[in-house]
């Protein structure tokens, strides 16, 4: 009995070791390859002239689409902004998803609103729309504000938005995030310039606005956050953006292209079934959903990140917050591995098929449990006195120096790239936070992934059969 | 997890006694010990290199600001407020130049000419006209070329493009000696810059590349390539029928119909419907468009006919073209079309250009009557001014 | 002495415009972004607007739009300065009632004069 034991001990070990140390390597690698693509990218941009661009007629048009509800308190600000964009030819659609407050008057006042005879093709399902409006105002002719029936998420508003964009980009984002001026410029280059694939998807970095300077919806200065918890999704987006997104571009395995800001190929978006109004996680189902049509439909396709900042937008501030948002990312995940799992090291799906999805299931999926379960043998190896302390604590230093080294070095892949922020002091003050990640915010990660897991096992199984339908069912009709 | 490796230990006589204590170590234990030494060294470097770069960026930031108000004040004093080049007739190459401001000791450093350099660029990118070519003369004269075309020796191609990228800017002639083999590199970046600026300077050939290119032109490429050719003064420009008819490279044939459109080609029209026999529906899609933006009406009926063998893409530009050439002896065409298509998109750009190109109101009301509810949305929308497509 | 009101977020344009139309015997307002531009109608009369399409806070659509409505400005010239060539923005500056519409990089002499022609129409209209 005791011999059963200690092999599945062993066994138990040798894993979580294998595990571990696999994902080391990962980062390491990743680590690399973002210097790589980052250099690359600096020195294209040291001689660009995104000007060429601004002033063609040969320039492809991009739909932004913003959804709003109850935003009343900024939304006459934020659309003024998205007016500002740096672009030749692009529409700001602006879908007012149901609003309860006093948004679409306001709209229709400061913008002088008109309802329009509008036709178009509901190409993906949406909750009814009340009615389209354009300005009488030539100067706000690039606006179309959408006003339509509430259907309880972002994905139903953005897919209304897609239904009637005019042209085949659209730039998908959310009404209070924070676009750089040349955000469009920027995204539409790697589709411009790639040689052989088709660009589906672009990205780039997102930051948080909580402490910034922030003047009418333009940044004036940004600031790491003074609060901690802002300071350490910051510092998480960091690296993730710049260090993470940015090696998995390099090796054309991007996962997901973040909600906040990110380009899409109209065409691919719409024939893989557009957002799924069901999904906890809709960006990046769609991304996974855009790159199994592609792999299906024989497209060559590819998803590139920039590594500059474009997009700022409110963290939560507080904890309760904080853990409604992680825990809906977590049942999205799991939402998403489920439905997709035939991926799982499918040759079929190529690169997605075998790095990227592989990558998800077990080091972002099973992470937090393998992480669960390792503490707790943990305990009972202390508990029945079978932990060498020492060497736990040589471990344990590792891994804690080990991480505060990739999330540093992605730091300063930011700061050689861009030179954010105005101090150097600033620069330490996020560097900082990297050392109380591990004790304070990095449990709190865990805990609220697994709360999510607990959602998904337990929560409303019946809107499974509904997505499979609204994912998989125009997918195959599109094909 | 002591267990794991406790087999790997090595019997080394060492002479320390921590060496000793450490190689007793089990595998793990010791790649972690070593990896936490190594952490913390490459934390300690980064943390430098942050200060580093934030210092040299600090830096860069006190020299542009002492820097650019000299080199501004010496551009408005000697470019932009000086009344003798504005009168006719004056020329920028006689009028007389007092670049002493210039002579400021820092601008003996390099990297401060560099910025003089970009400064000079930059003003030159806003003002055109005889601003912009005394700009280019104090370029010359303070030898900046110099410094562009060292940087086409670098070895790096990088610095490369920069170099060329320096040098069209200013409108520097560069020999084809020097240019040519770029053209040809490995590199696609430095490739595509060296033959923008073979088709802005050369005065051989500038168009001759396309003879002999056979991959793909980047959209990126064509938007540079087609700023180019479209803003330089006194550039010679072809008949791009040419390519259109004897080129293999799909991508060059697609630049060449938007050229054909920019500069209003009429005479290349007949080269551009041969097109709508090539097998690839892209490129066929492509002609379209360009016979309807040229409003080569002679090509009507012949599209009308094609129309009902073509992907959906071509018949929507068909649809289109039919809209632009605005004969109006079509409507029974696109009315067919509107009326009876199931595809939204057809029936949408069938009522678009009957709309554009039928002068009848009455024929729009008997539309309407004729239509499902559907259609008629199309109608009103179709005509509505405010909404642009 | 006529004012003129020039928005534009370029530094460098700004700068020169600025100097430029000092030197022909304008009095000249500078303004570094859309908000900016709308602040300073308030400050005078203005005979002439130079704008810029492309910049923070409002795009010069919406600044022209607004200085059309503005009692210091609704009777002012107003040239746009830009690099976009897209026929839309053409047509909505026009719109927009647009007296020209000059393309960058800027030819300061075709400027100058421009500007002369279009304020000495404007005062034999008057």
């Amino acid at each position: 009995m005791t011999g059963i034991l200690t092999r599945l001990g062993n066994f138990y070990e040798n894993t979580v070791f294998l595990y571990g140390a696999i994902l080391l390597i990962i980062y390491a690698l990743l680590a690399l390859f973002s210097f790589l693509a980052i250099r690359t990218h600096l020195r294209k941009e040291s001689y660009t002239n995104y000007n060429n661009l601004l002033t063609s007629d040969l320039a492809p048009g991009v739909t932004v689409l913003a959804p709003a509800y109850n935003e009343g308190l900024s939304i006459i600000m934020n659309v003024r902004s998205l007016l500002t964009l740096n672009y030749p030819l692009f529409e700001i659609v602006l879908i007012n998803d149901g609003s309860t407050d006093d948004s679409l008057a306001q709209l229709v006042r400061e913008f002088e609103l008109v309802s329009v005879d509008f036709a178009y093709d509901a190409k993906i399902k949406t909750r009814p729309v009340t009615a389209i409006y354009k300005s009488k105002n030539p100067a706000y002719s690039k606006l179309t504000v959408i006003d339509k029936e509430n259907g309880k998420s972002k994905a139903d508003a953005v897919n209304a938005g897609i239904n009637i964009a005019s042209f085949n980009y659209f730039v998908c984002t959310d009404v209070d995030c924070i676009l750089d001026k040349d955000a469009l410029l920027k995204l539409l280059k790697p589709v411009l310039e790639e040689p052989s694939k088709r660009v589906i998807a672009t990205g780039a970095t997102l930051r948080i606005a909580n402490s910034c300077e922030i003047d009418n919806g333009v940044v004036i200065r940004m600031k790491p956050p003074r609060q901690l918890l802002p300071r350490f999704q910051e510092m998480e987006y960091v690296r993730a953006f710049v260090l993470g997104k940015m090696g998995w571009s390099y090796i054309n395995c991007v996962p997901n292209v973040s909600g906040g800001l990110g380009l899409f190929d109209k065409e691919v978006a719409i024939k893989a079934g557009g957002y799924d109004p069901q999904s906890f996680g809709e960006d990046m189902e769609l991304m996974v959903r855009m790159a199994r049509y592609s792999c299906d439909n024989g497209i060559d396709y590819a998803i590139r990140y920039i590594p500059e900042t474009l997009c700022w937008t409110e963290a939560p501030a507080t904890v309760q917050v904080f853990m409604r948002q992680r825990t809906r990312w977590a049942r999205g995940l799991a939402q998403l591995m489920y439905s997709h799992f035939k991926m799982l090291f499918n040759p079929r799906y190529g690169r997605a098929g075998l790095i990227t999805f592989p990558y998800n299931f077990f080091f972002e999926l099973l992470a937090p449990i393998v992480e669960i379960t390792g503490i707790i043998y943990y305990i009972y190896l202390i508990v029945s006195g079978h932990v060498n302390l020492p060497y736990a604590l040589i471990l344990l230093v590792f891994v804690y120096t080990y991480s505060i080294m990739i999330t540093t070095a992605a730091i300063l892949w930011d700061q050689i790239a861009f030179r954010n922020y105005r101090t150097w002091k600033e620069v330490f003050y996020l560097c900082s936070t990297a050392f109380m990640e591990f004790l304070l915010y990095h449990p709190l990660i865990v805990i609220f992934s697994l709360r999510g897991y607990y959602y998904f096992l337990t929560g409303k199984k019946h809107t499974w059969g509904n997505m499979q339908r609204q994912g998989f069912g125009q997918s195959k009709a599109a094909g | 997890m002591h267990s794991i490796f406790s087999g790997f230990n090595t019997t080394d006589t060492a002479t320390w006694p921590w060496l000793d204590y450490f190689t007793g170590l089990p595998l793990v234990i010791q790649i972690a010990a070593v990896s936490i030494v190594v952490s913390v060294c490459f934390i300690l470097f980064i943390q430098f290199r942050i200060l580093q770069t934030r210092i040299s960026g600090y830096r860069l930031q006190k020299r542009l600001d002492r820097i650019n108000p000299i080199i501004d004040a010496v551009i408005s004093d000697q470019v932009i407020l000086r009344n003798d080049l504005m009168a006719d007739g004056a020329s920028v190459d006689n009028v007389p130049l007092d670049l002493s401001g210039f002579e400021n000791p820092v601008f003996r450093r390099s990297a401060n000419r560099q910025l003089l350099l970009e400064r000079l660029i930059s003003y030159r990118k806003s003002f055109g006209g005889k601003t912009g070519a005394l700009l280019r003369r104090i370029y010359l004269e303070l030898g900046l070329e110099k410094m562009s075309f060292s940087k086409m020796k670098s070895f790096r191609w990088n610095n490369k493009v920069k170099g060329i990228r320096e040098l069209t800017d200013m409108d520097i002639i560069i020999s084809d000696v020097n240019i040519l083999p770029l053209t040809n590199s490995k590199r696609h970046e430095l490739r595509s810059e060296a033959r923008n600026a073979y088709i802005k300077l050369s005065k051989n050939e500038p168009f001759k590349f396309f003879d002999i290119s056979t991959e793909p032109l980047l959209m990126w490429d064509q938007i540079e390539l087609f700023k180019t050719i479209t803003t330089t003064e006194n550039i010679a420009v072809p008949n791009f029928a040419r390519w259109v008819t004897y080129s293999n490279n799909k991508s060059i044939i697609s630049f060449c119909l938007k050229l054909i459109v920019y500069y209003n080609q009429t005479d290349a029209a007949p080269a551009v419907v041969r097109l709508l026999d090539n097998k690839d529906h892209v490129l066929r899609a492509e002609a379209i468009n360009c016979l309807g933006k040229l409003k080569y009406e002679e090509v009507e009926q012949q599209l009308i006919h094609i129309y009902s063998n073509q992907p959906l893409r071509c018949q929507i530009e068909i649809l289109k073209a039919v809209g632009r050439f605005e004969t109006g002896k079509s409507a029974a065409f696109l009315k067919q079309e509107f009326l009876y298509s199931t595809d939204f998109d057809i029936r949408k750009n069938a009522a678009l250009s009957l709309v554009k190109s039928t002068h009848d109101p009455a024929l729009i009301t008997e539309l309407m009557e004729a239509s499902s509810e559907e259609n008629q949305l199309i109608i009103k929308h179709s005509m509505n001014p405010l909404i642009k497509y | 002495m006529k004012n003129i009101l020039v928005i534009d977020d370029d530094a460098i344009i700004q700068n020169v415009l600025e100097k430029v139309l000092v030197k022909e015997g304008f009095h000249v307002e500078v303004a570094g972004n859309g908000k900016e531009g709308l602040s300073k109608l308030d400050l005078m009369k203005y005979e002439l607007v130079i704008t810029d399409l492309m910049m923070p806070y409002a795009n010069g659509f919406e600044i022209i739009s607004k200085l059309k409505q503005h009692p210091n400005t609704a009777n002012a010239a107003v040239i746009v300065v830009s690099s976009i060539t897209h026929e839309a923005s053409v047509m909505d500056s026009f719109k927009l009632g647009v007296d020209e519409y000059i393309r960058k990089p800027i030819m300061v002499g075709e400027l100058i004069l421009r500007v002369n022609k279009l304020l000495s129409n404007r005062s034999s209209n008057a």
